[in-house]
């Protein structure tokens, strides 16, 4: 009798998971017609409008942009103005992440955390373009004024998430270490950074999406290369071709190194992870 | 004597306690900014920064309305100014409102509408203002329209993507359990669906108002002739860094009023039924890079210091 329920029950389980399996590809399958559904309706709206809604110079259609990208690549502009604007943000941002990640640390600190509470708020609150300007009223064209402009807008998604980050690590694991007599090096790379990691990616995921905004901001003021600069020369020329290759570029550039770079190096550190749940 | 001697250390503890309290740090923050804007004052002798003394007079005359700058016939001083800012910003955040609420509800309900829309509420989230403030101001020339759209544009993604976290947060045993006992729909509405959805929909409201603010100013820079945003283009344009961080500050005021005044007092108002919410809570969906900019901040506008657990759970997802 145990026997045949043995041999029923796998049999039955089969075929319920047999079930699950071809409702989640039809699932993925309505997904995908949507996803392509959706596509097609925007990017043959957006074609439509430019020429019979607005004029074709004025909002170029998608194919206008496909076949503005390999002029602008071919002119050399491309490398410099990305060049010019991750210089940008890599300063800009490295500034804010070491003071913004120090400042997580110390707000551990009641103290520290009350005394830079509204700085925080602030800094989260308020538009980047009062620090764009700000910055260059002050400074001029000197690179101060764009640090100063990204910093302020920046540092505070890094105290935020390096904070929290603190506040959720292991303090058992980190006194049983202690008490076997764990070096403190070690104890700092396998407990302290691993559980940081998460943290700190979403710290960098944040400060880059609001840094790269307020960089094209810096730019159109105080820049004579960049992305900003380039969607303010070609905007003023009424290229508008340019400028929408230019803003959709960085787009695609955001997603690309979102899933190739970014997800790998997440996958890497994460390893330990998966492990532990399966 | 005794009592002398142990009156004296008391006193003493009292006053470091006072000294040592987040509070205390608290009112110190501006005194520490005030100390270093004099002393970066008097270090980098520039004819063009400004002394405090200098910006609070600026300011004092902008408020009294005693400076004698007339910045256009149409839009005066200050509070003119201000007004039309508020007037772009109130009509752009209700159109984002009605439109993001009605594109999140039928996401959150429908699995086809979301993959419809998913990409594209992305890819207008990942734009900078400026490329809408740019292109605004040549589609549509300097009048309310293109600040407005620009508002929509900047707070719209950010309602549908709460919305649609909202429909999905519903319990649904609620509702089975509503309709096994036959409440009727009116009720289940009002008592299951709205409290439900009532933080995410807070903040989504929250958000748009915050980065349509930011959208706004951005527009009225490149886009309009008139309005907060131009008003500081007007300072900068003049090299007045009294001017243009007088005008930073009061853009600091007014975002801080809102923020403690009216957005604590509402929240407080909506969460009466629920003790603590956990905004990130909603960032556990397949959005990427850039939405959970926007639940961070809006988390950290909703509530400061509430433990971001939530993220550890969707890393280990990922």
């Amino acid at each position: 009798m145990a026997t045949t329920l043995e041999q029923t029950a796998p049999g039955a389980r089969s075929a319920e998971e047999e079930r699950l399996i071809a409702l989640r590809k039809r699932d993925t399958r309505r997904k995908w017609f949507w996803r392509i559904a959706g596509y097609v309706v925007v990017l043959g709206v957006w074609e439509l409008a430019s020429g019979w809604i607005l004029s074709e110079n004025l909002l170029p259609g998608p194919t206008r942009i496909v076949e503005t990208f390999p002029d602008l690549w071919n002119s050399g502009r491309f490398g410099e103005s990305y060049g010019a604007t991750l210089t940008r943000i890599g300063v800009g941002f490295g500034v804010a992440f070491v003071f913004g990640a120090l400042l997580g640390i110390f707000t551990q600190s009641r103290w520290v955390e009350g005394f830079f509470k509204d700085a925080i708020t602030i800094s989260l609150v308020s538009p980047g373009l009062i620090w764009a300007l700000t910055g260059l009223v002050i400074w001029g064209f000197e690179p101060q004024g764009w640090i100063f402009a990204i910093f302020m807008t920046t540092f505070a998604l890094v105290t935020i998430n390096i904070a929290e980050g603190i506040r959720a690590l292991p303090k058992d694991l980190i006194d049983m270490s202690r008490a076997f007599g764990v070096t403190t090096w070690r104890r700092q790379r396998e407990i302290v950074i691993p559980f940081l990691a998460p943290f700190i990616f979403t710290a960098l995921r944040f400060g880059f999406s609001v840094g790269w905004k307020v960089t094209v901001l810096t730019e159109v003021f105080s820049a004579s290369k960049g992305i900003g600069y380039e969607m303010r020369v070609a905007s003023q020329l009424f290229r508008m071709d340019e400028f929408f290759t230019w803003a959709l570029s960085f787009f695609v550039f955001t997603l690309i190194l979102e899933k190739l770079v970014l997800q790998h190096y997440e996958k890497k550190f994460f390893r330990w992870r998966q492990e532990v749940t399966v | 004597m005794a009592t002398t001697v142990t009156k004296a250390p008391a006193r003493d503890a009292g006053l470091s306690r006072v000294l040592k309290s987040p509070g205390t740090a608290r009112i110190l923050f501006p005194f520490a900014v005030l100390g270093l804007w004099y002393f970066i004052y008097y270090t980098i002798d520039s004819r063009i920064f400004p002394s405090p003394q200098d910006v609070v007079v600026f300011m004092w005359e902008e408020v009294t309305l005693t400076s004698g700058v007339r910045y256009s016939s149409v839009a005066a001083n200050l509070y003119v100014q201000f007004a039309i800012s508020l007037m772009r910003l109130t009509i752009g955040f209700f159109v984002a409102l009605i439109v993001g609420t009605v594109i999140g509800l039928a996401m959150g309900v429908s699995k086809s509408v979301d993959a419809f829309f998913h990409d594209w509420v992305m890819a207008i989230l990942a734009m900078p203002a400026l490329v809408w403030a740019l292109f605004l101001g040549l589609a549509l020339g300097f009048g309310h329209l293109g600040p407005i759209l620009a508002v929509i544009l900047a707070g719209v993604p950010f309602v549908i993507i709460n919305v649609r976290e909202g429909v999905r947060n519903t319990p649904k045993e609620l509702f089975d359990m509503a309709r096994a006992f036959d409440v009727p729909q009116n009720k289940i509405t009002r008592h299951v669906l709205v409290p439900s959805l009532m933080p995410f929909f807070f903040a989504a409201i929250r958000y748009a108002y915050a980065i349509g603010w930011k959208g706004l100013i951005i527009a009225e820079v490149f886009a309009s002739d008139r309005g907060m945003g131009w008003t500081i283009k007007f300072w900068y344009d003049a090299h007045r860094a009294k001017g243009v961080i007088g005008y930073a500050l009061f853009f600091i005021i007014f975002a801080m009023i809102l923020e403690k005044l009216v957005f604590d007092r509402l929240s407080d108002k909506a969460f009466k039924w629920r003790p603590q919410v956990n905004a990130l809570e909603m960032a556990e969906g397949d959005f990427g890079a850039v939405t959970q900019e926007g639940f961070l901040l809006q988390e950290s506008l909703v509530q400061e210091g509430v433990p971001i657990e939530s993220m550890e759970v969707e890393s280990k997802d990922g």
